[in-house]
């Protein structure tokens, strides 16, 4: 049989040699491309388990410093208001005893504390009651004195009051206090440990749940353990509810415009570059869009939840837009048709069946936008809220204009300070906020597993 | 057009690749029962049936590309001369430097055209230098007949081809190198008629190096290029034979159904 | 009437004009609801939008320029004499706001306001009373001023009461002389909607012009006042209140880079590597537990890395590294900072690069599978160099992230502006020193509060640079695709 030539150019001898060895056999090339592979999935595993244990770390790091936080030690003991110091002029004015100073009711407490050292028969050695006084937190005899100008007929009676021991009684209990660091410690002594530890011993002094870091105010430096996230809870909670009550219903109301109505121009091109940009822009620099323009020229007050609200909701606006648009895009066109076929105009397609299918998007949108502003700190810095509050803001909408504090400044305020015992609380409050974020990205993903169409 | 069903001086009697009783599941779908069939050496094989039945499913378990689907198992015994590829130690990678493949769309790496072609040779360690390397490429890209449209451009990208071109640059990748058989998965079905005329007399003269096996929903083109021909339906190998045989005189009524029209 | 008072009552004159414009529209149908061109609703809407659109307007516009008029008021009446050396015109008219908040408290606790203000001692003490915590003692120019910012304020709020509701009424009858039959109520309630709609959309535009806007403003401020020149070229940042500062923004510009560029050492092998195992190797399983894990740093607010950064990361490296190795004993330092910023920036890198690999078409795998390639080869040679562009353009989204923050590096790398080369010693960013540099009392014609603006301007630029550069390499990779 002749061959014919194939129809193009001749073929060359020169051919890649063929593989002609059984399969069964490993090549050793092979072997060592097989090795090769090993390594480079090892790499990927390696990465993703260095990832992880960098998150375990993490947490593992911040739990252990700040759960000590939700526990303190606290001192009971009976007090004897005595009408002599108390109320020199005898005649139970408020006015005139609220001339009296927190060094008086500190006397007291110093005498209260002899008197039950004496009959739990603890020997206090050489302390004098001023010694006395500085087991107890220097916010114990404010306490008392709130306490009895709220209430003059205490007067003259014996209360029991609980008062919070002195920071570093309750750091020395936390391991942070030891024996050698109070004896150069110009606030303690190895005394006051050692009478501490009686103390315990003798039912006195114990630890017990904190409720009051959750609820009480900031309090001063030397006072690690009276401080608490009252003020920032409540400044963190309004703001939220300006972020929920204006960049929700603006967010939606842009991305219904931008994504039905508006005409797919250049100019609707730039606005969503812009809008891509805003989601990216350092969060410091809307703090100074809110100092130049809020503060400025606006004149609204510095640390007022409304401005840290204004300047969030700016920042959010772009990170609910993003989302809420991907859900309307969502929605296939064929239900927009059939409303359009009805009769419905597009205003009412739109609010009547597309926003509703899209809801479930952009409510995930909203909460997530919610969660990563309730942890922005730098714009809040800028426009003022580092100030260190101790009144509550008062009910809204005025409240709004009070000054306040949020959560994430608190925290940073906190870690600004020389007092050991306010990296505990800096610890805590991350601990109360990691458990805020957790609760609304869980809320999140449960809305989206439970809602969400895949068309 | 010239008719290309032309003699050659080239041995068919050679089984290259043996299958028994071949099952897969795809989870508890049981995709192909019993699947029995030999493919001769320098002959194309044809594997038809209507969509669904389960030829292209078959066409990758004989480069275990099935192996890439979690879901997939598969059963019974594969042998490649004498070797059967499914025994645990046989190396998929090494098994596919033996058994070529080119698919339905074609998809050419977003590299040079060179590197498309060299990419096997490469990473198999073919060839000793960069002279050999270059050889290789010509001969395969001349094998292909593609290499006096492309001689002057090698290093431009080789998604900048026209589909034709793309298949046949994919042709030439899968022989590069130098496969015992060569699998084709519908490789005319995303081309034009001219790009497909042009591929099916590339399937003639590759006979005369490798087997080919070629999955086709189009009955004319088993015809044109194969010289056995199988018939699959639902999961089954329903006829297997020469593929005058199969198209002028079926046994099957199955066969029958499909070769008239009646089903598929 | 408080604002809150002010919002509610208008709202409930929006809620009775929707009230009675739907029942005037029933009842000019008499009672026949499909005689109307539209749903009897919109004609309550249309009437209650008629309330609430223009009061919401004016009233929004009146309470942002009600500071500046306010401030304008008063500031007449200071002396500028008065005005001490070491304070400013700003920390006076912050005096002067506290000075009439604390007059206003006086008064309603039933002082006599016009007794003190004679007697500056008396009041001092009232104030003191009172809470009020003033910087400087009240001046006459200063009591006056408090006078008139009180004024003002009164008759601006008595001007926004009887506007709004003047505006809410006209607004009701309006909407209700419209009514008829055959007025499309439907229509222009859907027009009014999308004027709505339209003004929330300007929004955003909106706030990228004011970012530009009070960035640029300040910044040309700045440099009418202090040499371009020293600004861009120096390599000395030394404040100083007072007068003769040094403010070079080199030291902050290598220290920013010098932290980004570490950070993202960090973060780009550990992120691009996660990806593809995730993206290439994983189970469903395992991809379903670990991708959400990672992206759970992502959601970790910055506070605390930067907490982590100065309580465990900083004093770790300090003592197991800095300082056995004598680089230095600071743990406030750029590696640091660096290093915790890396672990923030891991899932930017890894989910991005994550979506991008998935993006690459099966069939190309499946390509280089085919020829008898390890899953290893075909990602390095095949999928890897196709998804090359979108790979790159997240890792320059993820340095715009590190550029552009801020906690970590307050908290991690300190404050010292220094242009060193050892990663152990404290360097300090941009970012910082605009927080420093903006907190505190600011006054805002001095060069040290306006070179703030100057930095956030440099700042801006170069992340909008990075952004869009990042936006179009990502768009015309998936042109490539699609």
């Amino acid at each position: 049989m002749t061959t014919v030539p194939p129809t193009q150019d001749a073929v060359p001898a020169a051919d890649a040699p063929r593989v002609a060895h059984s399969l069964f056999a490993p090549d050793k090339r092979t072997a060592s491309r097989n090795a090769q592979e090993s390594r480079f999935r090892a790499y990927g595993l390696v990465a993703i388990v260095i990832a992880l244990l960098m998150l375990v770390w993490l947490l593992f790091s911040i739990f252990s410093a700040g759960l000590p936080a939700f526990r303190q030690t606290f001192i009971e003991i009976p007090v004897q208001l005595e009408a002599a110091v108390l109320d020199k002029a005898g005649n139970g004015n408020p006015v005139e005893m609220a001339s009296v100073t927190t060094i008086g009711y500190g006397k007291l407490i110093g005498r209260a504390l002899t008197a039950e050292l004496e009959a739990k028969g603890i020997d206090i050695g050489e302390m004098t009651p001023k010694d006395l006084v500085g087991m107890v937190s220097e916010n114990a005899a404010a306490d008392l004195r709130d306490m009895v100008l709220a209430d003059p007929k205490l007067l003259g009676t014996t209360v029991q009051f609980k008062a919070l021991a002195h920071g570093r009684i309750d750091g020395y209990f936390k391991g942070r206090v030891t024996m050698e660091t109070a004896a150069r410690d110009n606030m303690t002594s190895p005394e006051k440990l050692m009478l501490a530890d009686k103390m315990v011993a003798a039912g006195l002094m114990e630890m017990r749940f904190n409720a009051g870091f959750l609820t009480m105010p900031d309090a001063s430096d030397k006072r690690p353990e009276a401080a608490g996230l009252g003020v920032a809870i409540i400044g963190s909670l309004y703001m939220m509810v300006v972020v929920l009550c204006l960049a929700l219903p603006i967010g939606v109301a842009a991305s219904v415009y931008l994504e039905e109505f508006a005409p797919k121009n250049r100019w609707t091109d730039l606005i969503e570059v812009n809008i891509a940009n805003l989601a990216a822009v350092p969060s410091i620099v809307y703090g100074i869009l809110g100092l130049s323009f809020f503060i400025n020229f606006a004149e609204l007050p510095r640390s007022a939840p409304i401005v840290g609200g204004l300047v969030l909701t700016l920042m959010t606006l772009p990170r609910i837009i993003i989302p809420t648009r991907a859900a309307l895009k969502a929605v296939p066109p064929s239900i927009r048709d059939a409303a359009l076929g009805v009769g419905a105009s597009k205003l009412q397609t739109v609010t009547h069946h597309v926003l509703p299918l899209a809801m479930p998007g952009v409510l995930t949108g909203t909460i997530i936008g919610l969660a990563q502003a309730l942890g922005e700190t730098a714009p809040l810095l800028l426009i003022g809220m580092v100030a260190f509050v101790r009144d509550f803001p008062g009910a809204p909408m005025s409240g709004l204009f009070d000054p306040a504090s949020a959560l994430p400044v608190q925290i940073y305020n906190w870690t600004q300070r020389g007092d050991p015992g306010f990296v505990e609380r800096a610890s805590g409050a991350i601990i109360v906020l990691l458990v805020f974020l957790i609760v609304m990205n869980t809320a999140a993903i449960i809305l989206r597993r439970r809602y969400e169409r895949r068309w | 057009m010239k008719d290309i069903r032309l003699e050659r001086d080239v041995q068919t009697e050679t089984n290259k690749i043996e299958a028994r009783k071949v099952q897969v599941y795809y989870g508890t779908n049981h995709a192909l029962k019993d699947v029995d069939v030999d493919i001769l050496d320098k002959t194309v094989t044809a594997f038809i049936g209507p969509s669904g039945c389960g030829k292209s499913t078959f066409l990758r378990c004989l480069n275990r590309m099935n192996d890439t689907v979690a879901s997939a198992r598969v059963e019974g015994m594969i042998t490649l001369e004498g070797e059967n590829i499914y025994d645990p130690r046989v190396d998929p990678v090494q098994l596919r430097a033996k058994i070529g493949m080119v698919f339905q769309k074609p998809n050419p790496f977003p590299k040079s055209i060179y590197d498309n072609v060299a990419y096997g040779p490469k990473i198999h360690g073919l060839t000793r230098n960069k002279a050999e390397l270059d050889e290789v490429v010509e001969a395969c890209l001349r094998k292909a007949a593609l290499w006096n449209e492309v001689k002057d451009r090698l290093q431009s990208p080789g998604t900048g081809l026209s589909g034709g071109q793309q298949q046949r640059l994919c042709i030439a990748r899968a022989i590069a190198t130098s496969p015992e058989v060569l699998l084709m998965d519908e490789p005319c079905s995303a081309l034009d008629p001219i790009a497909t005329a042009q591929v099916e007399e590339l399937i003639d003269e590759l006979r005369s190096q490798f087997s080919v096996v070629i999955v086709t929903h189009s009955m004319q083109q088993a015809a044109r290029v194969s010289q056995r021909t199988a018939f699959f339906h639902l999961g089954y190998l329903v006829e297997y034979g020469e593929t005058g045989a199969i198209f002028t005189n079926p046994k099957d009524p199955r066969t029958e159904s499909y070769i008239t029209g009646r089903i598929g | 009437m408080s604002l809150g008072l002010l919002f509610l009552t208008v709202l409930a004159l929006a809620a009775i004009g929707y009230a009675v414009g739907r029942r005037r529209a029933m009842a000019s149908a008499g009672g026949d609801m499909r005689k109307l061109h539209s749903l009897p609703t919109f004609y309550g809407w249309i009437t209650a939008l008629g309330v609430l659109v223009p009061v919401l307007a004016v009233s929004l516009v009146w309470l942002f320029a009600e500071g500046f008029v306010i401030h304008n008021s008063a500031i007449t009446h200071i002396d500028m004499a008065e005005v001490t050396e070491d304070s400013s015109v700003n920390l006076m008219m912050a005096d002067v706001t506290r000075l009439a908040g604390g007059l206003s408290v006086l008064e309603a606790a039933g002082t006599d306001i016009e007794a003190m203000k004679l007697d500056i001692e008396a009041l001092k003490t009232a104030l003191g009373d009172a809470g009020v915590a003033m910087g400087n003692d009240p001046t006459p120019g200063m009591i006056s001023a408090a006078e008139a910012v009180r004024t003002t304020g009164k008759w601006s709020r008595i001007g926004l009461n009887v506007a709004s509701l003047v505006l809410a009424l006209a607004g009701m009858a309006w909407g209700l002389r419209r009514i008829t039959p055959e007025f499309r109520a439907r229509n222009a309630t859907e027009k009014v909607s999308l004027g709505l709609l339209i003004f929330a959309s300007l929004i955003a535009v909106a706030t990228t012009v004011g970012i530009v806007l009070s960035l640029l403003a300040n910044t040309v401020h700045f440099f009418s006042i202090y040499p371009g020149s020293t600004f861009f070229f120096s390599p000395t940042w030394d404040p100083k209140f007072g007068g003769g500062s040094t403010l070079g923004i080199l030291p902050l510009v290598w220290g920013t880079l010098y932290v980004s560029v570490i950070s993202l050492i960090v973060a780009v092998p550990i992120g691009l590597f996660s990806a593809i195992y995730l993206a290439e190797y994983a189970s469903r399983r395992v991809r379903g537990i670990v991708k959400p894990l990672i992206e759970v740093l992502a959601g970790i607010p910055t506070i605390v890395y930067g907490l982590f950064a100065l309580i465990t990361v900083g004093p770790l490296l300090r003592d197991w590294i800095a300082l056995p190795m004598g680089f230095g004993n600071s743990s406030s330092t750029v590696m640091t900072a660096g290093l915790v910023m890396g672990i923030m920036i891991i899932p930017f890198v890894s989910s991005l690069s994550d979506d991008i690999i998935n993006a690459v078409p099966q069939s190309l795998r499946d390509g280089s599978l085919g020829l008898g390639a390890t899953p290893s080869e075909t990602i390095r040679q095949v999928v890897i160099p196709a998804a090359l562009p979108g790979i790159v353009g997240a890792v320059l989204l993820a340095a715009s992230r590190a550029i552009g923050e801020t906690m970590i590096v307050v908290l991690g790398a300190g404050a010292a502006a220094k242009l060193s080369l050892n990663p152990f010693e404290a360097m300090t960013t941009v970012t910082v020193k605009i927080v420093s540099q903006l907190t505190g009392d600011t006054e805002f014609s001095s060069p040290e509060t306006l070179v703030a603006f100057a930095l956030g301007l440099t700042l801006f630029t170069f992340t909008l640079c990075l952004n869009v550069l990042a936006l179009v390499i990502v768009r015309k990779y998936r042109e490539q695709y699609e």
